[in-house]
């Protein structure tokens, strides 16, 4: 066995997660290897070509603050950007972009290439080196060995990957891709719960053969959103924008009667199947009164004809799903370019990890992106980041780091699945953040880059433009709090005409941006102290009109924080505690939860069962 | 004026809890015992958790560690029994209009997070005046309840209690005892008792409503045939039956209960005349329904019988009961709050997330009456049905 370089952290797999995963390690300093089976397909984005939305988006503005890639690589590669929920406030508001797939991998390529500490290598990984309960490097098929302090796992759909295409099928990590089949047989033998998970993608579509005259059209917002921070609508290339068709009763007829083919209900597939529909045959089959179900036709590319059809993903047979894209309207001369088809692999039971994404039964080994039953680019990009700067830091012998749930998506997420674990793909949705209205896309840089910054995460550039906006902040909103209207002066009247409110005493410009009917952008057109549309403006404007709400929610948080500090021992024997049911029991010996905030968000808690942890935690500390 | 009664204060560290306490003594029963509970959360107070005030002792070092366990269980007890005696005490209509709320407000959550986080599947709900209508409908509802309960009308109403048995046992003795005064037609003829006499007595404070029944037998005249019409409907609409049976011949009492198909889940034997058989007075221990050995003639176990009533009725003289039924109560209010802040969010700044927050807050305030929900049941309830892709 030939023995290669030593690493302080050897990172397995070039996905969303895994180049995270390696840029963090990097940028906080460690020496970073990043394996790959491919690095052709470093970036590559397995089936959507579109990056963030609801829920998802918030995740790629925390990823920005602490310097990631995803969001960076989002604007140099976008080509139609929306924002979502535009109506119904900030904190739900969302930035979703289409990305053209080739510059998004070139994007995040140059961004690795460039990056001090971090080395590539192409090799497929079959084995791990541990040492008792320490790992201490890989072994790649070719024999090589690499030493490392701290390995990151994100090998994405690729342990144990099955490709189902109708009754057929075949191993694959994605299409075209060889599974990672010698390397699940030797996590498996690891002392981790492992189980099956499955996801799908819909067939691509070549665009010569697709009649949009009959679809409707959906441009991009003018104008133009930018992704990241120190991004700009200058770096966009070229946008083009997307469609919209729909189902019919013809289409879930040839759904229905291709059924008996279909790998999901002839029951091969055996990974769990999500309480969503993630194929259009569980669209037919459970919603069978539904007319119709909307195919966003995404374009994949500006140098390819290929489309992505969004919402019909699908296993069904090859000839079944022929006839199905062409019974939608505008697709009845398609040609398919790459089948649709499901895909299940391995994962592994995130509630064996810390919070820092380390494993808790292999010390130095930590597990990001869809292995740990997530799905989503943005999902798997976040742990990437979080467990490749955790083990940057175990390498530097510094603490590790998880943000809260009070602080931002990544602390709910990475809390959700740590306490909870998971038996479907779990996906962010803004309804999982109980302090969702803290966390929003605005703020991402002032809940999370001081920390990054501290931490080794945040280079200069971005420091430096966070520096900049926060003085911004500070100054616009210094310029409005100084600023008294009084009745009848020339401002008063011009803001009672626009927005419909008087003005019955002197009052602050910021204490009156606290009236729904007065918007940040009324005052910038008649003060003109700065433009409309100007995000720090409109970061305190949100930050007053909200102030009831915000200011609830941290008594809330403050309320979480106190329970943090009852600590929970490890050994807490839990049936023994008299007035517990026996369901509680079980779930609360088997989450382990170390303080009292996180026993309090096990599913089925109640106070009285806090009440009784509380007097029994305190016996135990006056006993010990 | 509520009650004129007895306040003790004790200065912490030497009180029970270690705090500061101070003790309201009252002299009334269930009812004015609540009007007091609810004069001093008017005032400012909140009503402890279950167990909260020996929870304290033991957190502040009153009790000793070996005390403990009986802490956690008495938590434990008092708050699943005290939760279960409120619903009963507060009538089947109050549980059902509470569960019709959650329920309710659970929907509106489902639409309101669909809107919000699936906005590009077709479930957008927030613009087009929807939401505002059923959360206008969802606060009237609320009010309607917070206003009856608060006037004692849902914890007075609806609780029967029906006096069944054979002619001539001394039904109508006993309900006379029970009122106080001779109200129903007693002599020596069976059957005296021709109509169905309601009645409403005062246990303690608390009214209920006896109605006594005529002497089921078989046959007879017309007047006696729909006499035990009536009485067969009373019997299975009332909360609980008292069978009285002559306690001479006590063991018919299973063939009277299955002759007139009684409930058995929600009846009381009384054993009649025990001043003729010498039986022993008040509670008796026996299998089957509680058994209590009763002399209409000269009064003797009554008073067990008022408690039984008063007890099965979830009435009992414990603070925890008027506590979670207060809570309850609280609970309501509080979520009605929250459900008026949320609609004025959306009619004025349009804002579904404040609305979401709102809701959320509601419906964790009626988590404590119906249990809590989690955002990850939320989101199975919104897949289940909405058609919600990848």
């Amino acid at each position: 066995m030939q023995t290669s370089d030593h690493f302080d952290v050897i990172v397995i797999g070039g996905g969303h997660a895994g180049t995270e995963a390696a840029l963090a390690a990097a940028r906080i300093g460690a020496n970073t290897l990043l394996l790959t089976q491919n690095i052709e397909t470093i970036g590559a984005m397995s089936c959507n070509p579109a990056i963030g939305g609801i829920g998802k988006s918030h995740l790629v503005r925390e990823i920005d603050a602490l310097d990631g890639a995803m969001a960076r690589a989002t604007d140099r590669a976008g080509i139609q950007f929306r924002v979502l929920n535009g109506s119904k406030g900030p904190a739900v508001r969302a930035t979703r972009a289409q990305a053209d797939r080739v510059l998004y991998k070139q994007a995040v390529r140059q961004i690795v290439e460039s990056t001090p500490n971090l080395r590539v290598f192409q090799g497929s990984v079959i084995d791990l080196v541990v040492d008792g309960d320490r790992v201490r490097g890989v072994v790649t098929q070719s024999g090589l060995t690499f030493g490392a302090d701290a390995v990151v796992l994100t090998t994405g759909t690729f342990l144990g990957g099955l490709i189902h295409v109708g009754l057929e099928h075949h191993p694959g990590g994605r299409a075209g891709d060889a599974p990672s089949n010698a390397l699940a047989a030797r996590l498996r033998a690891l002392p981790f719960r492992v189980d099956r998970l499955k996801t799908g993608t819909p067939p691509r579509i070549d665009g010569r053969t697709v009649d949009f005259s009959v679809m409707q059209i959906q441009p991009g917002d003018e104008p133009m959103p930018v992704m990241s921070l120190i991004g700009s609508a200058a770096e966009h290339p070229r946008q083009v924008p997307c469609h919209v068709t729909h189902t019919n009763a013809h289409t879930h007829q040839i759904i229905r009667a291709g059924l008996d083919r279909s790998p999901l209900y002839t029951g091969v597939i055996e990974g769990i199947g999500p309480r969503y529909c993630p194929s259009i045959e569980d669209k037919i089959v459970r919603f069978a009164d539904k007319a119709s179900h909307q195919v966003f036709v995404e374009p994949e590319g500006l140098s390819t004809f290929e489309l992505y059809p969004n919402g019909i993903s699908t296993s069904l047979p090859f000839d079944v799903q022929v006839n199905l894209v062409r019974s939608i309207k505008g697709f009845e001369s398609a040609h398919i370019t790459r089948p649709g088809y499901a895909i299940e692999y391995d994962f592994f039971d995130p509630r064996d990890l810390m919070y820092s994404l380390e494993t808790k039964a292999i010390e130095g080994l930590f597990f990001a992106g869809q292995i740990n039953g997530t799905t989503g680019y943005e999902e798997a990009a976040a742990q990437g980041l979080l467990a490749g700067a955790n083990a940057a830091l175990k390498v530097a012998g510094k603490p590790a780091w998880c943000p809260r749930r009070d602080e931002a998506y990544i602390g709910v997420l990475v809390d959700d699945l740590i306490n909870n674990g998971t038996n479907e793909p779990y996906r962010m949705f803004t309804s999982r953040a109980e302090f969702r209205l803290v966390l929003r896309e605005d703020n991402a840089d002032a809940r999370l880059t001081e920390r990054g910054r501290e931490l080794g995460l945040v280079g200069d550039q971005r420091w430096a433009a966070y520096l900049a906006k926060r003085e911004r902040v500070e100054a616009i909103r210094a310029m409005l709090r100084s600023h008294v209207v009084s009745p009848g002066d020339s401002v008063a009247i011009e803001i009672e005409q626009r927005c419909g409110e008087p003005i019955g005493k002197p009052t602050d410009l910021l204490t009156l941006l606290r009236r729904p009917k007065i918007t940040v952008d009324a005052l910038s057109a008649i003060v003109g102290a700065f433009p409309s549309n100007d995000a720090a403006a409109e970061q305190i404007a949100i930050d007053v009109k909200y102030q009831g709400y915000i200011e609830r929610a941290r008594d809330d948080i403050e309320r979480v924080r106190r329970h943090e500090e009852v600590r929970l021992p490890d050994d807490f024997d839990y049936a023994a505690i008299a007035g517990l049911s026996t369901e509680l029991k079980q779930k609360l010996a088997q989450a382990r939860p170390d303080n009292l905030a996180r026993a309090a968000r096990i599913p089925g808690i109640t106070p009285a069962a806090l009440s009784i942890l509380l007097v029994h935690a305190r016996k135990a500390r006056a006993s010990a | 004026m509520i009650d004129e009664g007895l306040a003790l204060s004790f200065a912490g560290p030497r009180s029970f809890t270690g705090e500061d306490v101070v003790e309201l003594h009252g002299h009334g029963g269930p009812v004015v015992m609540d009007l007091l509970l609810r004069a001093a959360i008017d005032a400012g107070a909140r009503i402890a958790r279950p167990g909260e005030f020996t929870e304290r002792a033991f957190l502040n070092g009153k009790i000793d560690l070996a005390q403990a366990d009986a802490v956690a269980d008495l938590i434990a007890s008092r708050s699943e029994a005290a939760v279960r005696s409120a619903l009963r005490s507060l009538s089947g209509e109050f549980s059902t209009r509470v569960n019709e709320i959650a329920r309710e407000a659970f929907d509106l959550r489902v639409f309101v997070e669909a809107a919000i986080d699936f906005a590009e599947e077709d479930v957008d709900f927030l613009s087009d005046g929807h939401v505002a209508g059923r959360l206008e409908r969802l606060i009237g509802l609320l009010d309607v309840v917070l206003r009856t309960a608060s006037q004692g009308a849902l914890l007075n109403e609806g609780i029967t209690i029906v006096l069944a048995g054979r002619p001539n046992v001394g039904k109508s003795s006993l309900m006379n005892r029970l009122l106080g005064y001779d109200r129903a037609i007693v002599s020596e003829t069976p059957g005296t008792t021709r109509d169905v006499l309601a009645e409403s007595v005062d246990i303690d404070g608390v009214p209920i409503r006896v109605v006594d029944t005529a002497g089921l037998r078989s046959a007879g005249d017309a007047i006696e045939r729909e006499g035990i019409r009536r009485a067969r409907q009373q019997i299975d609409d009332a909360q609980q039956v008292v069978l009285v049976v002559d306690d001479r011949a006590i063991a018919t009492a299973a063939d009277v209960i299955a002759e007139q198909d009684l409930p058995t889940d929600r009846l009381t034997i009384v054993a009649n005349k025990i001043d003729l058989s010498g039986g022993i007075t008040g509670e008796r221990v026996a299998e089957g329904p509680q058994q209590l050995g009763v002399s209409a003639l000269t009064g003797a176990g009554v008073d067990s019988l008022r408690q039984r009533i008063l007890s099965l009725a979830g009435y009992r003289d414990d603070a925890g009961v008027f506590s979670a039924r207060r809570r309850h109560l609280e609970a309501l209010k509080s979520a009605g709050d929250c459900l008026r802040h949320g609609a004025a969010a959306l009619r004025e700044a349009g804002a579904g997330e404040l609305l979401a927050d709102d809701l959320r807050r509601a419906h964790d305030h009626l988590g404590d009456i119906v249990g809590v929900t989690t955002s990850d049941a939320l989101l199975g309830e919104i897949f289940s049905r909405f058609c919600i892709g990848k």
